[in-house]
């Protein structure tokens, strides 16, 4: 196997704690292109490897519900009041109290959609194929393990290093993941 | 303090039981949609889909001779469909209420029963949304009330509650969906790491998008599901407020009153959690789940339906006070025919089964037997069918001119029609019961995980 075709150096780890006191150490190693596979979020473990998380996902879904605000008000505007007006009960074309309740479903709905899309986004998801899955074990980063891997590409990277650091916080097992 | 709150809620009772492990969750879990299915499922699965049968059989006799079969007539020309509507999609937003509410407050109990509930809302909101479509008698123009351009160059009328009770329905749906399959991502990635036949692996596969638990998905996710639920929390409620505004729209005695939006909620809690408990004690026995659904959970949500049937017994109350403050013969007339003339059984029956037999949830040796939380929760549902009974026929039965009032007696095929969409809802059931994990399993191992720290 070439260097070149290594995605990167997996470890195994039995315990949250033991991958977040992995994590840390090579954070303060200097090694930044790392990422874990966790069954369940672990936060402190997010905070140590994405010290640096701009707060983009909530700004995104206000875009979407403001996006949806405007639009399902226009639209009820445009219809009643421009496109086909009609006097219900002498009430005026822009009737806006009635127009809230439909406003407000459209407004949480564009919300949720861009939540739920920016979410895939930010995943990089669907992507079916991805060089994690072929460390050894990994079925069970799903299920009751979890994992730690170092990138190739990052400019500490040293398999023979990893091994000693990886092996000081009790990894289970490692392994070099090919790409 | 939420740790606190949660001792209360489950009054002594464990969480999770000490012997079930971050593997074995995972693997009974998804043991039960990898494995073969066990005869019980096939003989649920075919009284199912009979009953389904009997929904097909009823819905092409009605396309074939229109609303006239039903008993429906002037002036009760709204039935069967619309209170089974209402009825279904109450039952649909206690879905929801389990689901997003109480992950708002953050408590554990609802972990092991969210997707037992979001399952349930999903299944009743497909006889929910069939039921206005058969009532409308020209079932095939349903779509006119999309606002889209047509060549007739006219709109759907926004001021309407009938058409915000339509968009409220069709967002609410489809969020709903939205919001289920990000809470299956982990899980649906669990059992695809699990399956070991291609067919399953691939199936699976496709379906997790390739979930990995990274920390970088986790921490998007989190973000995503907590706006998620904090969006859902408001809007069920929205959607239950608006069917009530349907009716409070019209002048009709009986409706026109501006408690119906909240009233309706609080029957959507009761009936919802109702049916959520029966459903958690089926598939806590089905699937031999009593190792994370525990009496704490049974008694959680027998608290929270305790609460439902009170305030829904606080709108009784106003129900029966309004027509009598207020100086209106034909809302006295109506109120007094319901609670003595011909339907006068369903109204007293409604009130005992919905404000009276729960109070029993008050002692905590009702609440942690099975067999008496599943009767009081039957209660519950029969009961609030026929409130919606009452409001619905009652209410036209007694127009505000004698010459508007008539009797409405129901047809061989309203019956069909409720038998069939209670199919409908089973048959869905059965089939996410078999296709989807059915306890949130990346929440039970975070739970677990807590629960071995303290």
């Amino acid at each position: 196997m070439s260097e070149n075709a290594v995605y990167g150096m997996m470890a195994e780890f039995a315990t949250p704690d033991a991958v977040t006191a992995a994590a840390r150490g090579l954070h303060l190693n200097g090694f930044r292109y790392m990422e874990a596979y966790t069954p369940f979020p672990v936060e402190e473990l997010d905070r140590v490897l994405h010290p640096r998380r701009r707060p983009w996902l909530p700004i995104i879904i206000f875009g979407g519900a403001v996006l949806g605000a405007v639009y399902s008000y226009f639209l009820q505007y445009w219809a009643a009041v421009l496109d086909y007006p009609l006097n219900v009960g002498g009430r005026p074309y822009n009737s806006w109290p009635a127009f809230t309740v439909s406003s407000f479903e459209v407004t949480v709905l564009f919300a949720v959609t861009a939540a739920f899309a920016a979410l895939l986004l930010f995943c990089r998801l669907p992507r079916l194929y991805h060089p994690a899955f072929n460390a050894p074990d990994f079925d069970r980063a799903s299920q009751d393990r979890f994992f730690l891997c170092v990138e190739a590409r990052d400019r500490w990277f040293d398999a023979e290093r990893l091994r000693d650091i990886f092996a000081r916080h009790d990894a289970v097992r490692v392994s070099l993941v090919p790409q | 303090m939420t740790q606190a709150i949660d001792k209360a809620q489950g009054d002594g009772a464990p969480l999770i039981e000490s012997e079930v492990t971050l593997a074995s969750v995972s693997e009974h879990v998804s043991n039960l949609v990898l494995r073969p299915a066990p005869r019980w499922w096939w003989i649920g699965f075919g009284l199912s889909f009979t009953l389904f049968l009997v929904l097909v059989v009823a819905a092409a006799w009605l396309f074939i001779n229109g609303v006239g079969t039903w008993g429906i007539n002037i002036p009760v020309a709204w039935g069967f469909a619309i209170l089974e509507y209402v009825w279904w999609i109450a039952l649909a937003s206690g879905g929801t209420i389990v689901s997003a509410l109480f992950y708002l407050t953050r408590s554990e109990w609802r972990s092991a029963t969210n997707r037992i509930a979001e399952s349930m809302m999903l299944c009743a909101a497909a006889p929910a949304g069939l039921l206005p479509i058969f009532h409308i008698g020209r079932q095939g123009l349903f779509y006119w009330i999309f606002a889209y351009p047509n060549v007739m160059g006219i709109w759907p009328q926004f001021r309407s509650p009938l058409l915000w009770d339509f968009v409220c329905v069709i967002c609410y749906v489809i969020m709903s969906i939205m919001f289920y399959y990000v809470g299956l991502l982990p899980d649906l990635a669990t059992v695809r790491d699990r399956a070991r036949t291609r067919t399953q692996q691939i199936f699976y596969g496709v379906l997790a998008l390739g979930w990995r638990g990274s920390a970088r998905h986790w921490a998007n996710y989190k973000t995503v599901y907590f706006i998620m639920a904090a969006i859902m929390a408001p809007m069920v409620i929205s959607v239950h407020s608006v069917v009530g505004l349907d009716f409070a729209g019209g002048l009709t005695p009986g409706w026109h009153s501006t408690q119906f939006p909240p009233y309706f909620f609080f029957g959507a809690v009761i009936s919802g959690l109702a049916l959520v408990i029966m459903l958690t004690i089926g598939v806590r026995h089905g699937c031999h789940l009593q190792g994370v659904i525990t009496e704490h959970h049974l008694n959680a949500l027998g608290k929270v339906m305790l609460v439902g049937s009170l305030m829904l017994t606080y709108s009784y109350v106003w129900e029966a006070f309004g027509p009598f403050y207020a100086s209106d013969v034909a809302e006295r007339t109506m109120f007094l025919e319901r609670v003595s003339g011909l339907y006068a059984g369903t109204f007293w029956a409604k009130t005992i089964l919905n404000a009276v037999i729960p109070q029993l949830l008050w002692l905590p040796w009702v609440r942690r037997s099975e067999v008496l939380l599943f009767l009081i929760s039957l209660g519950i549902i029969i009961g609030m069918w026929l409130e919606r009974f009452v409001i619905v026929v009652t209410s036209l039965h007694r127009n505000w001119t004698p010459s508007m009032w008539g009797n409405f007696y129901p047809t061989f095929w309203d019956w069909a029609t409720l038998a069939g969409t209670i199919g409908l809802f089973l048959t869905l059931f059965f089939l996410i019961l078999r296709l989807l994990p059915i306890v949130s399993i990346a929440e039970m191992r975070e739970i677990i995980h807590k629960d071995k720290r303290t």
